[in-house]
């Protein structure tokens, strides 16, 4: 090639010139309103102190108070000459040597770190997400290969299931699950979500199969028929192996795309991602803040999802 | 050893009907090699395909060794153990290495560890002269190179007849050689061949017995000194006078 390749930095140079002229109008037009950020309230959502209150479990008194540090040891000795040992934090104790104390009076409190409500509803939107996404590449291959099956009726169910689910919205299959489905069968909140989101996700995933493996020419099932396999094992070592290949940037979109999703199972009281940063809201008055902060968290799944897929895509092209 | 009786394949296009293949009775002694010629649109290559029943037969039966293709309880994948087939468009699997194509077969189909199969692998790279290209990608190799692994991954099932479907007609003419030599080794050791082909030169040299098709029919089938020289039936005739 004689034409020399032009740098391309200056370009993203311009690239971040433009989001940084962006975000500082978002900036402009966010002070010109009267809201009084507060992101120091955040940390609090993501880990807090959780107190645990320790209480006396008889009549009796304060027979002795040792001090170690930050916690104090309590001897309580009750009026039958039991005795009890409570550890409490030095600055919650709340009693001296000799004070009479009631069965269930709090003698102080132990502090220790807990997760808070964004992260219990991230992790909830990943056991979420990962439990449907398996579920959908079960159903969809199958309901894929249905697709291309030689038997009219295996054809037509799949046909009808892809159209049911493709053609109505996934907050109203969720309503559904859960209140009808869920309440013939006695499903869990949690069961009937996963189902609507794995049923919802398979009608996709199948039209992906179902399109990657009509792209793979014939000669290669013929091939690999005039070898002695047969049609299992043709589709699964010869035909679906290369057309994996093929829909798997339009997989990884349909992966992310569940990910968002879960994002709706809220409405049947599921509390992940989404509910928690509502929940969230409702004691921080910080609206704007807790809404980033939850976008950013399903960015933060999202991202390492599609990167996943550009590198798995970029190995599996070495045979080009 | 191959008996043909009576073969019928239909095609049925859009209510217009097809006779393929009409008719066609032969049978291939064990080593012969038989080269199939015949203009495009005879039903050569479709006579090929149902001998290992890539198509499915209309009427008549096909066996080998008395394992016969058409009768019910036959089990398809067994029958196609005995029979390799080469395409004109190579057909290697695009997401293995060349070795993984001589594999593969052999580990699932015929369930040998991988070290035999690999060996066996090796050995007929070895060859087909391309035993350094064992561990590249098929993409990675020319056309002719490609059509040798696709012989050799044949080969790799122990195969008692080859079949070829026009296995020179995709190949670039430089390149035409390398594969017929192959071809001509093995028709030497002794393997039982069906070839389609264009190649007279081919035909002439290596073959026992030419057939002629022509719109689904077998109209000549003959030793190849006798066909070029004195051919019948006259569609063979203007046949030969076009491509000779």
């Amino acid at each position: 090639m004689a034409k020399q390749k032009k740098a391309q930095w200056p370009w993203h140079l311009l690239t971040g010139v433009i989001l940084l002229g962006l975000a500082g109008s978002l900036w402009f037009a966010a002070s010109l309103i009267s809201y009084e950020w507060h992101w120091n309230r955040l940390p609090q959502y993501f880990a807090y102190q959780a107190e645990v209150q320790q209480r006396a479990d008889d009549y009796g008194q304060v027979a002795a108070l040792t001090a170690h540090g930050a916690l104090t040891e309590v001897t309580l000795r009750s009026s039958a000459a039991v005795e009890q040992l409570l550890t409490v934090d030095s600055d919650s104790l709340q009693l001296a040597v000799g004070d009479d104390v009631a069965e269930g009076d709090v003698l102080g409190v132990t502090r220790h770190w807990a997760a808070g409500p964004l992260v219990w509803g991230l992790l909830t939107t990943l056991w979420i997400s990962l439990a449907a996404g398996a579920l959908a590449l079960v159903i969809g291959l199958l309901t894929g290969l249905c697709r291309l099956s030689s038997n009219p009726t295996l054809r037509d169910l799949s046909t009808v299931y892809v159209e049911l689910v493709r053609g109505t919205p996934l907050l109203v299959q969720i309503f559904i699950f859960y209140f009808f489905i869920g309440t013939v069968l006695n499903l869990s909140r949690e069961f009937a979500g996963v189902a609507a989101l794995a049923l919802f996700t398979g009608a996709y995933v199948a039209e992906i199969v179902r399109a990657g493996v009509q792209s793979v020419v014939k000669g290669q099932a013929e091939a690999a028929r005039s070898l002695g396999l047969n049609g299992l094992q043709a589709m699964r070592y010869v035909v679906l192996p290369q057309a994996f290949k093929r829909v798997l940037p339009a997989l990884a979109g349909q992966f992310i795309s569940l990910v968002k999703d879960t994002s709706l199972v809220s409405v049947i009281a599921i509390t992940e991602l989404t509910k928690s940063g509502r929940e969230a809201i409702t004691t921080s008055f910080s609206t704007f803040e807790i809404w980033f902060c939850v976008a950013a968290l399903y960015l933060l799944i999202n991202l390492p999802l599609s990167q996943i897929a550009r590198r798995l895509e970029r190995r599996l092209a070495q045979s080009d | 050893m191959i008996e043909v009786r009576q073969l019928v394949k239909v095609f049925d296009a859009r209510g217009q009907v097809v006779r393929a293949v009409d008719d066609v009775s032969t049978q291939v002694a064990k080593g012969e090699v038989l080269v199939v010629i015949g203009p495009s649109g005879s039903g050569k290559s479709t006579f090929l395909r149902c001998l290992n029943g890539l198509e499915t037969l209309d009427s008549g039966s096909v066996s080998i060794d008395g394992l016969d293709l058409s009768h019910p309880k036959t089990d398809v994948n067994a029958y196609r153990r005995e029979v390799g087939m080469v395409f004109q468009h190579f057909n290697l699997f695009p997401h293995m290495s060349v070795l993984d194509n001589l594999c593969l077969a052999q580990q699932v189909v015929r369930k040998l560890s991988r070290a035999d199969s690999e060996a066996k692998a090796r050995a007929l790279l070895e060859k087909v002269g391309i035993a350094q290209k064992a561990h590249e990608f098929p993409s990675r190799l020319s056309g002719g190179q490609q059509q040798r692994v696709a012989i050799a991954r044949a080969l790799a099932m122990e195969p008692k007849v080859m079949l070829f479907d026009e296995p020179t007609s995709a190949l670039d003419p430089e390149m035409v050689g390398e594969v017929l030599d192959v071809m001509k080794t093995l028709a030497l050791e002794g393997m039982t061949m069906v070839c389609v082909t264009h190649e007279m030169g081919f035909a002439r040299e290596v073959a026992d017995r030419v057939l002629f098709f022509d719109h689904g029919k077998l109209l000549e089938d003959a030793a190849p000194a006798q066909f070029f020289s004195q051919p019948q039936d006259p569609r063979a005739q203007a046949f030969l006078r076009q491509v000779l």
